[in-house]
């Protein structure tokens, strides 16, 4: 069995620290992490090869070449092999643009299956998977929680996404896109100590648009259909810390209080 | 001699119910709080001791010794289990841990001569609590003071959040009894002080289980004047500025019970409610009333003197809601463990360093330079800050405070975090010529700076060890350094 | 004038309409044209019967006999989603159960793809609920045009529009343009708009209902995809703290009547979480700790009562919109967080305030009451 994981290096945006005082995000010298989905989608494919010796995973990532640190990192863990596709020209390109860029590697690639996360946890549009499923005219599921290892070979795959009140297990032929979210809780291992310095650069491949023959009107922020125009913070005012007694004036604040944002409404 | 016949030996020597070989237990006895991570994954790398045993009387500890004595077998003794560096971890297969769990009875307690008896098992808090009845307190409050148990105490050269007015455990034992590797008894009687050749006291003081085992101690009792006590709270610039405060009020001869100064991610954990991110330095005086009022007014002129240094004076209700809030239990020590179970953290490490009073500052800043220029995984760390806490009239105490995500298996922690940032401050800290160990005890995680922390006169260390435990059966790899142990240090 | 088509809330089919307001807003005064596309089937509830029993199950092959579904709906019936529609929008169309299952990504992308070619809209608007987050995105590669995700506003900004979402999980907030001659799409975040037209008035806010045309949609799909829905399980009510919107937590300050909180919480509609104090004491279970050893928790709401707000504890509220703390000590630390310190005991301020809150809802049964 072949898998491939579609990727994304993100910023750690758990750690944006907030400046209060002019009202911006804190973005210098932010840790760049494997989003937290896209970690469960790796770790649920080497959980697969775990079981299947004969299972090869590849891990895919479009980005700069700043990304090559955490992919070596994926390289030390059981995957087979990295790609980088990486590429100036690609810079600004939205997800349609990202989608194709990814979906034309992809389709030079021998696979039974795409996995991915659901989410980003920077632009969270979750648009990539179903994009690339598109591109490459395959199925696609977003949110999967649960797969059944059982139920699980080259046709087919059994899996559960879990929706507010329900939980849903579907059935998808494959090949297909599936994507996985956090809430699968898969996790991925930690590289061992004495692989932190392990050379995996065999396993390493860096595509760049050289091989991918994009023309430069259909990539980077030219190609893209959607453009962002300007970001800008919400105002977090400092807390207001009003004191008040358990009398009948300060049950009633209190009261008002939860009305006013919304926690009394049925 | 095998491992079986060791196990029915000393349960002939002493009494089944008092040898304990139950696995958990054993598996626990491993390591202390140094590898608190390790072992609450169930990740331990160090062998597990034969048994713990618990001696109900001296005799029974000094039969105990000469036993493993004889035999070569490698004892561990231990009280309250507060160990933070190694002191208690085992690296031997054949190991006893000798509990002194059954020393559990408060002897004497003399308020006329302000001294009271101990044996080594009694916890500091019940020994406390008792001299409360009396109107009078110990003087020594570590955090582990609910825990921590006086032969650990005298052990490891303790020290109380108090001390910059009662001073550390040295200042406090009068007498003491412990028994030696060759089983010989010694008891050193309770005078109020003599000149009576070198003070052999301080053979066992500080020992760490290397050159006796601590039975009994005498400890002085103070006064305590709780209605008096009086707390002053103020934010400062920078580390530095708060240790200039603390040198002022030391050395113009004024002794608070508690002078601190606390870096601003440090004083995050504590008061994040009021030190609006800077540096807090706070002060609490107690004892009789003209005295503290004295003190008072000693700390607010050192602060007057240095007003440059200071923004600005708080509320000294919150000091003393802080105050009111200080010890650990064994519930914090227990929560903590189920986390650790549960998620990839715990509550961070503490080195802890000492130094004149111009080379605080620079340790302090060079270390922090260090880390997070040198230091790889420094984006890692959710805390790296420190704290001044117990003041001398010649210098102070450097508490470096750190914590960080854990991002590597279990196993790997110790590599990957702990060990490689208390080697930049050990080195910084050995560098200045400051000691890298305050009050923790060396243990063995510090044992590979041994020679360098005491230099030419490591060689009073060496004789002393080779004079009472020539065998070395006592405590393996603790203060000295063991080759054979160099596998655990990396 | 400009054509918009909305697709339905799968989730909740009356929210669909809310919509209109994204497009409100994006045409301003210019009146439009407003289309709604529904699945017959979808948006009926997933689960009949109890948590063990699978319901809904595809038989094999892929088709469905509408007639042995339980979420099978009839025109004009209770669960007819053009019905719940009609009032508010010119036009419904209603794919009908044979055509696709509600599930069928392929199959209602293709009708959406071959109704773009027959009424050529200028937006389509998708709620993003989990389906419409899958759908919008592969319509928007099939149809060539840009997508935006997750919009929580539109502003008119010279002369153009704005599309804002959130970006950072929340962080950050992004203005987005699109470029480009396909129709302008948006996934619309479920819960922000709201139609103010309701019961009245058309796209274009003017008054009076439109009629609203319903058009059958039967033209046979080509390709379905292989999905097929084997179970539905209702989700069992969840414990978890970090899933609860609302906390009530209470520390050393509630330890002789702990017990007492679940009421508040039931007024709220919230759960009981505890500090380490409590469940020291074995008055409440691990699981319900909040803390750096615990569990760490982003409700809307925490309401913290007695507790003291050790750092242990304060490091396990992530991001909380709103902390009320009750407190004797208005100086405990954790008041320095809190948007209203209520100084006094604990226990009588949730006595009180379980009260108001439920004299408050009895009022609110007796009004709805007496209207009907």
């Amino acid at each position: 069995m072949k898998i491939i994981c579609v990727v994304k290096i993100v910023p750690d945006v758990d750690s944006f620290a907030y400046d209060y005082e002019n009202n911006t995000l804190i973005r210098e010298n932010i840790r760049m992490i494997l989003n937290p989905d896209d970690a469960c989608a790796l770790a649920c494919a080497l959980k697969v090869k775990a079981a299947q010796p004969d299972c090869t995973v590849e891990v895919v990532t479009m980005g700069p070449p700043s990304v090559r640190p955490h992919v070596e990192d994926l390289l030390r863990l059981d995957t087979d092999r990295g790609t980088i596709i990486s590429d100036p020209a690609y810079r600004g390109s939205d997800t349609y643009v990202t989608s194709r860029i990814l979906a034309r590697y992809l389709s030079t690639r021998p696979f039974d299956l795409l996995l991915t996360g659901s989410h980003a946890l920077d632009g969270d549009t979750s648009h990539i998977p179903a994009q690339i499923a598109e591109e490459l005219g395959l199925e696609q599921m977003s949110g999967i929680t649960a797969v059944d290892f059982e139920h699980f070979d080259r046709q087919r795959a059994v899996f559960e996404v879990e929706y507010e009140n329900s939980v849903v297990t579907y059935e998808m032929g494959l090949p297909a896109v599936l994507s996985l979210d956090r809430e699968s809780g898969y996790q991925l291992p930690y590289v061992k100590y004495e692989d932190f310095q392990k050379d995996v650069s065999g396993k390493l491949t860096i595509i760049d648009n050289g091989e991918l023959g994009f023309a430069a009107g259909e990539v980077g922020s030219e190609g893209s259909l959607t453009q962002v125009v300007r970001t800008y913070t919400q105002n977090f005012a400092t807390r207001d810390r009003t004191l008040v007694q358990p009398d009948e004036k300060g049950i009633e604040r209190v009261f008002n209080y939860l009305l006013e944002k919304g926690f009394l409404t049925k | 001699m095998n491992s079986e016949t060791i196990l029915n030996e000393v349960r002939k020597l002493l009494s089944p119910e008092q040898v304990n070989t139950d696995r958990e237990t054993l598996y626990d006895a491993s390591a202390d709080r140094y590898k608190k991570y390790a072992k609450a994954r169930g990740v331990l790398d160090v062998p597990m001791p034969l048994a713990i045993v618990y001696p109900n009387s001296t005799e029974e500890v000094s039969r105990l010794l000469q036993f493993c004595n004889e035999h070569r077998i490698n004892v561990i003794p231990r009280a309250g289990k507060t160990a933070t560096e190694g002191g208690l971890e085992n690296w031997k297969q054949q190991t006893l841990v000798i509990d002194a769990l059954n020393l559990n009875k408060i002897i004497k307690v003399d308020t006329y001569n302000m001294q009271a008896t101990v044996q080594a098992g009694v916890a500091l808090q019940d020994l406390e609590d008792e001299l409360r009845k009396e109107g009078c307190t110990t003087g020594h409050s570590p955090q582990s003071k609910p825990v921590a148990k006086l032969g650990g105490l005298v052990a490891t050269r303790s020290i109380g959040q108090l001390s910059t007015l009662y001073g550390g455990i040295e200042d406090m034992v009068v007498g003491l009894e412990c028994v030696f590797p060759d089983g010989h008894i010694s008891r050193i009687k309770n005078v109020s002080r003599r000149s009576g050749g070198p003070d052999i006291r301080h053979i066992a003081i500080g020992n760490e289980g290397t050159l006796c085992y601590i039975t009994e101690v005498t400890v002085k009792c103070f006064k305590f004047y709780p209605e008096n006590n009086r707390f002053y709270g103020y934010l400062v610039k920078d580390v530095e500025a708060g240790i200039k405060v603390l040198r002022e009020v030391m050395v113009n001869g004024f002794r608070p019970s508690v002078a601190r100064t606390y870096s601003e991610e440090d004083a995050a954990q504590h008061f994040y409610h009021f030190h609006k991110n800077k540096c807090v330095l706070l002060f609490m005086a107690e004892g009789p009333e003209g005295i503290v009022e004295a003190t008072g007014r000693g700390i607010e002129a050192a602060a007057e003197k240095f007003k440059d240094g200071i923004i600005e004076q708080v509320d000294s209700k919150y000091i003393e809601d802080w105050f009111n809030n200080l010890n650990w239990s064994q519930q914090d020590i227990d929560d903590e463990f189920e986390g650790m179970k549960e998620h990839d953290s715990h509550a961070g490490f503490t080195t802890e360093i000492s130094a004149d009073w111009e080379t605080i500052p620079k340790i302090y800043n060079s270390v922090m330079q260090r880390v997070r220029e040198e230091y790889p995984r420094a984006h890692e760390l959710t805390m790296l800050g420190g704290h001044s806490s117990h003041s001398y009239i010649n210098g102070t105490n450097m508490y470096f405070v750190y914590n960080y995500d854990i991002h590597c298996a279990p196993e790997d922690e110790m590599r990957v975090y702990h060990h490689p940032l208390q080697k930049l401050i050990v080195e910084e800290t050995l560098k200045f010529g400051g000691s890298m160990c305050h009050h923790h005890g060396i243990g063995k995680f510090r044992s590979e700076w041994t020679r360098d922390e005491h230099g030419s006169a490591y060689y009073m260390l060496e004789k002393l060890k080779a004079a009472f435990d020539p065998n070395g059966i006592m405590n393996f790899g603790t203060i000295f350094l063991q080759e054979e142990g160099r596998k655990y240090l990396t | 004038m400009k054509r918009t088509l909305i697709f339905q809330d799968t989730e909740q089919i009356e929210r669909t309409a809310d919509l209109l307001a994204v497009a409100g807003k994006m045409y301003g005064e210019e009146p439009f044209e407003s289309y709604a596309l529904v699945i017959d089937g979808a948006g009926a509830p997933a689960v009949a019967g109890n948590a063990d029993t699978p319901t809904s199950c595809d038989s094999p092959g892929g088709l469905n006999n509408p007639a042995s579904s339980a979420s099978a709906s009839s025109p004009g019936g209770p669960n007819d989603p053009a019905e719940a529609l009609s009032g508010f929008f010119q036009h419904v169309i209603r794919v009908a159960r044979h055509v696709a299952e509600p599930h069928d990504q392929l199959g209602i992308c293709a009708i959406l793809a071959e109704l773009q070619q027959e009424y050529q809209f200028d937006s389509i608007l998708v709620p993003a609920t989990p389906f419409g987050r899958m759908i919008a995105p592969r319509l928007a590669k099939r149809l060539h045009t840009g997508l935006v995700a997750d919009i929580t506003d539109i502003r008119r900004q010279n002369g153009g529009v704005e599309i804002i979402r959130p970006a950072y999980s929340g962080r950050l907030m992004a203005a987005i343009a699109t470029r480009g001659s396909g129709p302008v799409m948006m996934s619309v975040r479920p819960g922000v708009f709201t139609y103010s037209g309701r019961g009245g008035g058309d796209g274009a806010g003017n008054a009076g209902s439109p009629e609203t045309e319903v058009r059958e949609y039967t033209t046979p799909v080509e390709s379905h995809g292989s999905l097929r829905r084997l179970a539905v399980k209702e989700k069992q009510i969840s414990y978890d703290i970090r899933e609860s919107e609302v906390l009530i937590s209470g520390g050393g300050g509630v330890l002789r009547n702990f017990s007492g909180l679940q009421r508040l919480a039931d007024a709220l509609q919230g759960r009981v979480s505890a500090s380490r104090k409590i469940v020291d004491r074995g008055i409440a279970p691990r699981s319900i700790q909040v803390g750096q050893s615990g569990r760490s928790v982003s409700p809307r709401l925490y309401i913290a009562l007695g507790i003291n707000g050790a750092i242990q504890h304060v490091e396990g509220m992530k991001n909380i919109e709103s902390i009320i703390s009750v407190n004797t000590n208005r100086n405990a630390p954790i008041c320095s967080l809190s948007d209203i310190v209520v100084e006094g005991d604990a226990m009588e301020f949730v006595d009180k305030l379980t009260e108001r809150i439920e004299a408050f809802r009895s009022d609110a049964h007796a009004e709805q009451g007496a209207q009907q």
